[in-house]
């Protein structure tokens, strides 16, 4: 090899792109083949990221409650709205009479939340975002400790201010 | 090439190959999480997603592998800089409008959400991942002896 008379990169550029679709080819094939064959069966080629498929239970049924379910039993003072966000952002604002349960400090806030609550209670988990996981994880862990009445509010901070529903907060 | 070119070429190349491998090991093992965190991202179709949680991850490896193994390493180089073009270019998009999820760079369960320190790593593997395509580039402009041969004037 010299180092004396360089060629110009365009030169390389056929096994270049060789390379690349080698590459390219190489990891789909791989890629559908273990997902073909993946033990357990792999994930459908198009996916269903339905709000009702996101927020499922552990027997795959939804957890989601509508704002139109979740405004009535607001009025009807038959419901305890949860915020799973952080108590900073609690503090700012949140629906009219929910208590704040982050879940990231779950653990330190439960017992003093559930105190009280009877089993069946209607409990709506909400925090904020399209794809905020937060009030999912809570309403799967409020399952997990015996309360099957936990829902999910998708999005529920922006849907409930949205509609100009009563909210508290500085 | 010269020495201290070399030695950085192959650091690169080294730093870069454990970056893919590393990142591809957790959304090969749950491909299910890794689609959810593509979503999370919103900027693909849904119809895509999960085809893209099946191959990137392969391609990753596949990658990795290549640079690792110094195979096909132009190629693996122009993939590398493409796709943390890509990734730089998301972690930018979701960073400016603020939405608040989890990278999944590195882990599908990661909790926590993207912020100057992802945008600052990918900044860092962005400019490295460019800087071993120019070095390859460079590295194989240079003419090879059988061209060579054949270029010289007759006689």
């Amino acid at each position: 090899m010299s180092d004396s008379h360089p060629t110009a990169p365009i030169a390389r550029v056929p096994a270049l792109l060789r390379q690349v679709i080698y590459i390219l080819v190489l990891s789909a094939l791989v890629g559908f083949m273990v997902n073909t064959f993946r033990p357990g069966g792999g994930i459908p080629l198009i996916g269903d990221f339905s709000e009702d498929a996101r927020f499922t239970d552990g027997t795959g049924e939804s957890m989601v409650i509508t704002l139109h379910d979740a405004t009535r039993a607001w009025q009807e003072n038959r419901v305890l709205f949860l915020d799973a966000r952080s108590p900073d952002l609690f503090a700012q604002g949140h629906i009219k009479g929910a208590k704040n349960l982050p879940w990231q400090d779950v653990d330190n806030y439960f017992m003093e939340i559930i105190d009280g609550l009877a089993s069946d209670a209607l409990i709506i988990s909400y925090c904020d975002g399209e794809t905020c996981e937060l009030s999912h994880d809570l309403s799967l862990f409020l399952k997990d400790m015996g309360f099957p009445n936990a829902k999910v509010l998708v999005n529920g901070w922006t849907v409930w201010q949205e509609q100009g529903l009563p909210v508290e907060g500085s | 090439m010269k020495n201290y070119q070399r030695v950085t070429f192959h650091t690169i190349r080294l730093i870069l190959a454990a970056v893919f491998i590393y990142a591809s090991i957790d959304k090969i093992i749950n491909p299910e999480g890794f689609a959810k965190a593509i979503f999370n991202h919103q900027v693909l179709p849904d119809s895509l997603i999960n085809v893209t949680a099946i191959v990137l991850p392969w391609l990753e490896l596949f990658i990795g592998g290549c640079l690792l193994l110094n195979v096909w390493t132009p190629g693996a180089a122009l993939l590398t800089a493409g796709l943390m073009t890509v990734f730089m270019a998301v972690v930018s998009f979701n960073l400016a409008r603020g939405l608040d999820v989890a990278c999944g760079c590195f882990s599908t369960t990661d909790a926590k959400g993207m912020d100057m320190m992802t945008f600052l790593r990918d900044c860092l593997f962005l400019v490295l991942s460019w800087g071993l395509v120019a070095a390859t580039f460079k590295k194989s402009s240079r003419i090879i002896p059988s061209q060579q041969a054949s270029i010289k004037p007759a006689g």
